[in-house]
C-alpha cells in the first residue's frame, strides 16, 4: 500500500437482493476473503442489478476495490467516528424543508 | 380495480396484488426516490479483532436467555398484513402531510435497511460464535421491518431502488466501542419513540391517519431486544461504561441523539400535527423513557428538566432551519446563513454539554423488560 497512492484490485463477488414482502435486504460478498479497511471503495461491475417485488436473486459479478492509501485510511480511522450520527435511526433522511 | 396488496391476507397474496399493479417505475415515484436519497446505506468497517474478542462470560446466563428468546421469534407472523391493515386512502391525504408521512416510510425503511446491512457485516466477518449469532439474528428482525415498510411505500406509489449496489461504495471506520454506544442507543430511542406513538393512538384512535402504527406494539419490542443485548455487551467490560473518557462520551452521544431527534421530528410538523402529538412533548416523553431505560448501563443520565434544555434545543431548532435556508439560497449570501446557522448550532450543542448530568447507579444485573 503506498502513503499516498490508490491501488486497485479486483475481486469475484455474489451480490444477493431479497425484495420481497417478508425481507427487503442487499448484501455484497467478496468470495475471495479480500478485506476492506478504512477508507477503501468498493465497486461492483456491470450493469445495475434489480430485483422485481417478490424477487430474491443472486449474482456472481466482479467488485473493483480501490485501496485507500495508507494517508486516506489513517484519516479515515481517525475521523469516522464523527459520522457516527447516521447509525442513529432517524437521521438518515434529508430534511422535507421546503 | 386490482386488489390491493393490503387486502391480501397471505404475504403470498399480497406479492400477487402487488405484481398484477401497474409497474412502479413511473418518473414520479423515480424523483421522490432520488430526492430522498432512498436506500443509500452507508458501509462500515470497524475493529473485527476487538469484536472477536469480546467475552461474554461475566453476563453468560442473561445472554443465553435473551439469544434464546430471539431466536424463538416471537415476532415471526407479526409482520403479516390481515384486517387490521385499513385502507389507505393516499389520494385523499393532505399534500403536505403525504410528503412529510413519505419522507417518515423512507426514512425508517432506510435505517433498517442499514441496520441490516451493518449487522450482516459485522456477522459475515466476526468470528466470536456469540457475537455472530447476536448480529445474524438483529439482521434478520431489521430486514423483516424493512420489507415491510417498503410494502407499505409500495401502497403509496413509491417504489424502491437498490441500485446503490452498483455504485461506488466507500467504508467509513467506527471505533467498535461507538458501535455500540450508538446503536444501544439508536435501538432503545427507537423503541421509546414506537411505544409513545402507539400508547398515544390507543387513546385518541381518531389519529391513527395510516395503519402502520398498529404494528409498533410488538415491532418496538424487537427493537427492545436488541437494545438489551448491546446493554449486555456494555456490561461485559466495565471501562466502557466507567471511566471518565468514556462516561465524557456517553454524555456526548446522548446529547448528539437526543438533540438530532428534536430537530429531526421538528421538520415534520404535519406529521406530528395529524397524529396529535405536539413534537416538544413527544421530544420530552421519548427522551425520558429512554434516560429511565438506559439507567440499566450509562452511569448518568441528562438533565432533561434543567431550566436551559428545551430553551437551547429551540435554538438549535432555529439554527437549522436558517441552514437549511441558507442552502436553499444559495450563492454567497446563502453561504454566510449557513455558516452563521451552523455556528449558532455548535454553540447550541457546546451548552447542552455543560448542563450537568444526574448521576445514577448501574444495577448489578442490566437486564429489562418492555414496560411502558
Amino acid at each position: 500500500m503506498g502513503l499516498l497512492f490508490r491501488e486497485k484490485e479486483t475481486a469475484p463477488c455474489t451480490v444477493t437482493i431479497s425484495h420481497r414482502f417478508e425481507e427487503l435486504s442487499a448484501h455484497v460478498r467478496l468470495d475471495n476473503g479480500a478485506i476492506i479497511h478504512p477508507g477503501d471503495t468498493v465497486q461492483v461491475q456491470g450493469p445495475e442489478i434489480m430485483a422485481a417485488f417478490g424477487e430474491m436473486i443472486e449474482e456472481k459479478r466482479t467488485a473493483v476495490i480501490t485501496r485507500a492509501s495508507k494517508l486516506e485510511q489513517m484519516w479515515t480511522r481517525a475521523t469516522g467516528d464523527l459520522e457516527f450520527m447516521e447509525l442513529c435511526e432517524f437521521s438518515f433522511s434529508e430534511e422535507v424543508m421546503s | 380495480m386490482n386488489m390491493h396488496s393490503s387486502d391480501a391476507s397471505t404475504a403470498e397474496e399480497a406479492i400477487a396484488a402487488q405484481e398484477a399493479l401497474p409497474p412502479l417505475t413511473n418518473e414520479e415515484a423515480t424523483q421522490v426516490a432520488m430526492s430522498n436519497t432512498l436506500l443509500t446505506p452507508r458501509f462500515y468497517t470497524t475493529d473485527f479483532d476487538e469484536m472477536d474478542a469480546i467475552d461474554v462470560t461475566p453476563v453468560r446466563g442473561e445472554w443465553d436467555k435473551l439469544i434464546a428468546q430471539m431466536k424463538s421469534d416471537p415476532n415471526k407472523g407479526h409482520f403479516k398484513k390481515n384486517e387490521d391493515w385499513d385502507k389507505v386512502d393516499w389520494d385523499g391525504m393532505e399534500p403536505a402531510l403525504k410528503a412529510e408521512f413519505i419522507d417518515f416510510l423512507i426514512s425508517s425503511c432506510t435505517a433498517e435497511f442499514s441496520g441490516c446491512v451493518l449487522y450482516k457485516e459485522m456477522k459475515r466477518r466476526g468470528s466470536n460464535e456469540d457475537i455472530t449469532t447476536l448480529f445474524q439474528l438483529m439482521a434478520r428482525d431489521e430486514a423483516r421491518h424493512a420489507g415491510f415498510i417498503n410494502d407499505a411505500l409500495r401502497e403509496a406509489g413509491i417504489a424502491v431502488n437498490l441500485g446503490f449496489l452498483t455504485q461506488a461504495k466507500k467504508y467509513t471506520y467506527f471505533r467498535p466501542k461507538f458501535i455500540y454506544y450508538a446503536t444501544y442507543l439508536s435501538e432503545k430511542i427507537g423503541y421509546a419513540r414506537y411505544i409513545t406513538i402507539y400508547r398515544h393512538l390507543e387513546k385518541h384512535p381518531e389519529h391513527r391517519f395510516h395503519p402502520i402504527f398498529k404494528w409498533f406494539c410488538e415491532w418496538c419490542n424487537d427493537e427492545f431486544s436488541h437494545g438489551e443485548a448491546f446493554a449486555l455487551l456494555l456490561k461485559t467490560d466495565p471501562k466502557l461504561t466507567e471511566t471518565w473518557v468514556n462516561r465524557m462520551w456517553i454524555k456526548f452521544f446522548l446529547t448528539a441523539v437526543f438533540s438530532t431527534m428534536w430537530v429531526r421530528d421538528h421538520q415534520r410538523p404535519e406529521f406530528h400535527k395529524a397524529l396529535g402529538v405536539d413534537p416538544e412533548w413527544y421530544g420530552q416523553e421519548v427522551f425520558r423513557k429512554t434516560s429511565d431505560i438506559s439507567r440499566q448501563v450509562f452511569p448518568m443520565v441528562l438533565d432533561i428538566d434543567h431550566p436551559r434544555w428545551k430553551p437551547t434545543l429551540r435554538r438549535m431548532e432555529a439554527a437549522n432551519v436558517q441552514i437549511a435556508q441558507g442552502r436553499k439560497q444559495g450563492g454567497f449570501g446563502g453561504w454566510l446563513k449557513r455558516m452563521t446557522g451552523s455556528a449558532k448550532a455548535g454553540f447550541a450543542f457546546v451548552s447542552l454539554l455543560t448542563i450537568p448530568v444526574e448521576k445514577s447507579t448501574v444495577p448489578a444485573s442490566p437486564r429489562m423488560e418492555p414496560a411502558y
